[in-house]
């Protein structure tokens, strides 16, 4: 869900199908002209969370036979693994769950902080806790969890409070996510709080702050890209994915991390504890570290690149656009989700309180 | 005699060779998971999803209201969900009984080419999935939509009602999916009702309300049970009309199923909930066996 061809829950399996019979298709034309295979390498990605011509590239280069198949959120991943899913070697978990996967001893240190390459990411993208030195997992990508919006329905947007002001005017014109993490997470901004709070009191504040917009939210949902380009919603809390349909139309659509700060996702890409193909993984790691690959991803995901190398390879419009590579004070108020464990359960009932009154 | 004896001995085999394979795929595939989700109900959620095998009853609990720690109070909100889910699902089968009633008759007097042919557009939407008719109802809801273009093109209305996302939008998708389901086993009904009687009836004075409520209707009831029960026990659990039509804000028990397995982690209290469905579900065909039996039971011989 991290990508702006994401959609809905149910919706996502769609895709995630679809994307899965898309990998398939694509390992039968790699196996037809694999003679010279030396390998294989299983992916195990969010859907649409990587640029295809990257896998074909490694796959020609080192003659390795790379299938991939999908998946649509980190418990979906974790469950699989956990139930013995074999026969996958990397995986994309977002960071408060590569700590998890990392403590339940399903990864295996890959190392690649002694592999060439290593200089260029980014040392603020090792967010893990679990792993501070990049032993085990390297940092992938990173996007803002903002806003994407009509530019003829509210010409110019920046901040939260212009969003639920609009809402206010226009009810049932904005969305947010169906993501108690998420919109309880704006709500703690909102009110001056850590999105991961483990304060009943803060969270029952961001409660309150959220309940008072839901009269004036139109949905809780993710696949609100077609409705906001047609103007069906004027502004939805979304992905950083949603720049790629900014480019595409920017006289009519906007993009943008609010004033007030918002939440901010990463993941790493991690070696699975089972990788049966442990070599062909590492060179996969490396050859993402490359500044070109990175590059190349960052164009098709629009989203922010953790290798510094690669900035000056992107196109000048993703480089200068605040929402992917945003200015240092911006990026000072984002905040990444950490696992919260047993206190999960205090935003749990606290969602099903806003969605019930 | 003896012949007699081996013949229901050999009529009980038969029977019991002919009911083994559905009974061996119901024990495979109901009882089995049904069993665990009555014992992963009381035990207590795993941090990471699945279950710790801890004894842990208060997922019952939690469902009527009882706070879990002490920050929490009595909030009965699972229970107004619900009610929700209930109000939700019998509205779904008024609407597709009021739909389905007179489209029975209506059918069921047309020649027999006629009949074949509107049974074939009754199933017609089986034929694409669930999830693409349901997003074609919120093409054709939103503001930009086909219904509101088409209101605002006949001057019928200025600015674009607000359709999808609510409450209407559910009941709306809800109604579509079942009205197969409620029309069968009405059409079913309708198709062998005598018309003879209600000659019968019309000839010996009888008015025609006299006749529908006397005649029509308790000959046409079975057909009308049979469609409300197998409508309302998928309309009660339902979960994507909610979240797409009803734009997540609409919630209905099933979202929150959903949602206890996925984002919350919480398989257990997800199986507390699923078992409350279930159970309701029950209670349902407990009251229409019982109404049956008395119905059989009290008429004369």
């Amino acid at each position: 869900m991290k990508t702006n061809t994401n959609t809905g829950e149910t919706c996502m399996t769609l895709t995630s199908k679809a994307i899965r019979t898309l990998g398939s298709a694509a390992m039968l034309a790699l196996m037809s002209q694999g003679a010279a295979a030396e390998g294989k390498l299983n992916l195990y990605n969010w859907g649409d969370y990587i640029n295809p011509e990257l896998i074909d590239a490694f796959s020609k280069e080192f003659g390795v036979e790379v299938t991939l198949d999908t998946y649509s959120t980190n418990e979906e991943m974790l469950a699989r693994i956990q139930a013995g899913a074999a026969g996958y070697d990397l995986v994309w978990p977002s960071v408060h769950m590569h700590d998890i996967m990392q403590q339940l001893g399903l990864l295996q240190p890959a190392n690649p902080n002694q592999m060439p390459g290593w200089e260029n990411i980014d040392p603020a993208a090792l967010r893990s806790q679990a792993d501070p030195n990049g032993d085990y997992c390297m940092p992938y990508a990173w996007g803002a969890v903002g806003i994407f919006y009509n530019k003829k329905l509210i010409p110019e947007l920046k901040s939260w409070d212009e969003f639920f002001a609009y809402a206010n005017a226009n009810p049932g014109k904005v969305t947010m996510l169906d993501d108690l993490r998420e919109t309880l997470g704006v709500g703690l901004i909102m009110t001056g709080s850590s999105v991961n709070s483990r304060n009943p009191d803060e969270i029952a504040k961001a409660e309150a702050f959220i309940a008072e917009q839901v009269p004036n939210i139109g949905a809780f949902r993710y696949d609100v890209i077609p409705l906001v380009t047609s103007g069906d919603i004027a502004a939805g809390h979304y992905y950083v994915g949603a720049v790629l349909n900014v480019l595409q139309d920017p006289e009519n659509l906007g993009y943008v991390i609010p004033a007030e700060g918002a939440t901010m996702y990463q993941e790493d890409i991690c070696m699975l504890a089972s990788a049966p193909n442990v070599e062909n993984a590492k060179l996969f790691m490396q050859f993402m570290m490359r500044p070109e690959s990175a590059a190349k991803n960052a164009e098709r995901l629009t989203n922010g690149t953790v290798n510094t190398a690669a900035l000056d390879l992107l196109p000048e419009n993703l480089r200068s656009n605040p929402s992917i590579n945003p200015p240092a004070e911006v990026r000072a108020k984002l905040q990444i989700f950490e696992d919260l464990g047993k206190d999960l359960r205090l935003y749990t009932k606290a969602w099903d309180r806003i969605k019930t009154n | 005699m003896a012949g007699d004896r081996f013949m229901a001995a050999r009529k009980r085999n038969a029977l019991l060779l002919l009911l083994a394979p559905i009974s061996i795929i119901l024990g495979i595939f109901f009882l089995i998971p049904l069993g665990i989700v009555v014992v992963y109900s009381f035990l207590e959620p795993g941090l990471y999803g699945g279950v710790e095998w801890t004894w842990y009853p208060y997922n019952y609990g939690r469902i009527l209201g009882w706070p879990l720690n002490d920050y929490e109070e009595f909030d009965p909100i699972y229970l107004k969900i619900f009610a929700t889910s209930l109000k939700y699902a019998l509205m779904t089968v008024v609407f597709s009984l009021l739909i389905c009633y007179p489209a029975a008759f209506w059918v069921s007097r047309r020649s027999e080419r006629w009949k074949g042919f509107v049974l074939f557009l009754i199933t017609l939407p089986f034929f694409a999935s669930l999830l693409i008719r349901i997003y074609a109802w919120l093409l054709l809801l939103r503001p930009t939509g086909f219904v509101n273009t088409a209101l605002e093109a006949a001057g019928i209305i200025s600015q674009p009602l607000d359709l999808l996302f609510s409450g209407t939008a559910v009941v709306l998708g809800m109604v579509y999916i079942f009205t197969p389901f409620m029309f069968l086993p009405i059409y079913a009904n309708v198709e062998k009702l005598d018309f003879s009687l209600v000659r019968a009836s019309q000839d010996l004075g009888a008015s025609p309300i006299q006749t529908f409520l006397r005649v029509i209707l308790p000959l046409t009831a079975p057909g009308m049970v049979a469609g409300s029960i197998i409508v309302f026990i998928p309309a009660l659990g339902n979960f994507i009309v909610p979240s797409l039509l009803g734009g997540a804000k609409v919630q209905m028990t099933g979202n929150l199923i959903e949602r206890s397995f996925l984002q919350s982690r919480d398989w257990p209290f997800g199986s507390a909930l699923a078992l409350l469905i279930m159970a309701s579900v029950v209670v349902v065909l407990m009251i229409q066996t019982v109404k049956a039996g008395r119905a059989k039971g009290g008429r004369p011989a």
